[in-house]
């Protein structure tokens, strides 16, 4: 019974991560047909902000906020200096590929950035409250006071955005610019800053994922590339085009990882997401939760 | 008024206006008609900057508007609504409308629901459906939707691009009544766009004829609606 529950919660406390990865793809995507596979890279590099501003003498707090903003600058910047130029550009029929390749070129200048600046070793990075077994009234709890934390953290991150994309004007601004752009344009709506704020977002988005999981996988320039195959993972089994989808996918993926790391062995973990996502896409190809339009081109 | 002179814009090679100019005066519903291919949603979507124009000049009330953004036109007062009952029909009635309001919610917050009830009271099948997705509307529907959605914005001119387009007559004649009242109500300026002749003229005061992506005819619209031998000629009827 431990087992599972430590495995239940376990999963869910990744799977919240997953979750925030997954959202953050599924904004820039939906925003602008882009998969950004620097995301990750982005989140590392404003964790290794935060890793030296602590390191410094500030306090995590102050650290963790920095790197929010960070993220989020750093997600404006990848699409008005290097994704809309490109846009701007290209007229081939590569045009869908492009962005790809670009941002799999940014993911490269940052890991090669980061080894730069902070020299190639791995690094540990805290937590803000205990990560060791709970206990509560002398049992322990098959959960840490972290997980707690990554649980309330990411569910806050969520109920704040349903909240911004179905009750507020700029929400819903935002959600017509990705569905449909010229029916936007001719409603007054700036499309082109829609865009730049889906790319802070979701920049933000996948900073707060790298504050949470990095103490668990240490910090190197590479340590995040995992997080993101998973992410994604989730975003497409959740339907790519669809923000609770994502969230979904994310938690699926994390107690499907948790239950075959506990009752299973690690080495089985890859090939589950692998069934997982074919499993899926066997069953409803357009995801989850994904519309049944094909793919927009 | 609205004033296009010398327009001329080309898909690549492809000449889609040549040349063309009319002006269409504040106040009235000025048709724009012409057999398939005649350029007339170009000669829109150029107005409404979707398009660029490869010469020629736009001006509202002496304003130009060649070289604005789609949005920046709207926002000055010229809504757009594209052929094809253009809505988001991933959202909700509600939402729709809501759309071309936005841009105006901090200036004129208050104004907003009293725009939305206005359509409502304009399209009253769209109140009894404002919580269901656009996607779920019927043809008609969603036509009174896009106008809706662009009329909430409180333009000086709407560009209206075929509403007839798959429509019941019956339903095509409220569409255009609809818009007579406005226009006559409110000093609405209206482009009317149609391959449907005979309805647009019907309510239109001045028509212009395009063919081949140049001005064939410009006069009143109900010498044109005489013409016999023209619309002969022109439209095949």
């Amino acid at each position: 019974m431990n087992t599972f529950l430590t495995a239940l919660f376990n999963g869910t406390s990744r799977g919240a991560i997953f979750a925030l990865v997954a959202l953050g793809l599924v904004l820039v995507w939906r925003g602008s047909g882009v998969v950004n596979f620097a995301q990750m890279g982005q989140a590392m590099f404003t964790t290794y902000i935060a890793s030296t501003l602590i390191a410094h003498g500030n306090s995590y707090w102050i650290a963790f906020i920095v790197a929010l903003i960070a993220g989020a600058l750093l997600g404006g910047a990848v699409d008005l200096f290097v994704m809309r130029p490109l846009h701007k550009h290209s007229h081939s029929s590569l045009n869908a590929t492009i962005p790809i390749i670009a941002s799999l070129g940014i993911l490269g200048v940052l890991q090669a950035a980061a080894g730069m600046f902070w020299a190639g070793e791995e690094r540990g990075f805290p937590t803000p409250v205990n990560s060791l077994g709970l206990s509560i009234s002398g049992k322990v709890m098959p959960f840490t006071a972290f997980d707690l934390f990554v649980v309330g953290v990411v569910l806050v991150v969520l109920v704040l955005t349903t909240i911004f994309f179905t009750r507020t004007g700029m929400g819903l601004a935002m959600r017509a610019s990705a569905l449909n752009e010229e029916v936007a344009r001719l409603s007054g709506i700036k499309v082109h800053y829609m865009k730049v704020l889906s790319w802070m977002i979701s920049g933000a988005a996948s900073s707060l994922a790298g504050l949470l999981v990095t103490p668990a996988t240490n910090l190197s320039p590479n340590s995040l590339d995992l997080i993101l195959i998973i992410g994604f993972t989730a975003a497409v089994v959740g339907g790519l085009d669809s923000l609770p989808g994502a969230v979904i996918g994310g938690f699926a993926l994390g107690l499907v990882i948790s239950f075959v790391n506990v009752y299973l062995t690690p080495e089985n973990v890859f090939l589950a997401i692998l069934l997982t996502l074919v499993l899926v896409l066997i069953v409803r190809p357009q995801g989850i939760m994904g519309s049944k339009v094909g793919r927009r081109v | 008024m609205l004033k296009v002179s010398q327009l001329s814009t080309h898909y690549g090679s492809v000449k889609a206006l040549h040349n063309v100019s009319f002006t269409a005066e504040q106040g009235k519903i000025t048709t724009v008609i012409g057999a398939n291919g005649a350029g007339k949603s170009t000669l829109l979507r150029t107005i409404s900057a979707l398009v660029k124009p490869e010469s020629g000049s736009i001006t509202w009330k002496g304003r130009e508007l060649v070289g604005a953004s789609p949005e920046s036109i709207v926002r000055s007062g010229v809504a757009h609504v594209p052929e094809g009952h253009a809505v988001i029909s991933q959202l909700t009635v509600e939402e729709n409308i809501k759309l071309g309001s936005l841009f105006r919610r901090r200036k004129f917050a208050s104004d907003i629901s009293q725009a939305t009830k206005e359509m409502f009271d304009l399209f009253p099948r769209l109140q009894e459906r404002r919580t269901q997705l656009a996607g779920s509307l019927s043809g008609g529907e969603r036509q009174m939707l896009a106008i809706s959605r662009a009329l909430v914005s409180r333009p000086e001119v709407l560009l209206l691009d075929e509403p007839s387009l798959g429509l019941a007559p019956l339903v095509v004649e409220q569409i255009i009544q609809s818009i007579n009242d406005l226009c006559r109500k409110t000093g609405l300026t209206v482009l009317l766009v149609e391959q449907n002749a005979n309805t647009a003229l019907s309510v239109a005061d001045h028509g212009v004829l395009l063919a081949l992506g140049e001005v064939a005819a410009d006069r009143p619209a109900a010498e044109l609606m005489a013409d016999t031998a023209l619309r002969a000629a022109y439209l095949g009827y």
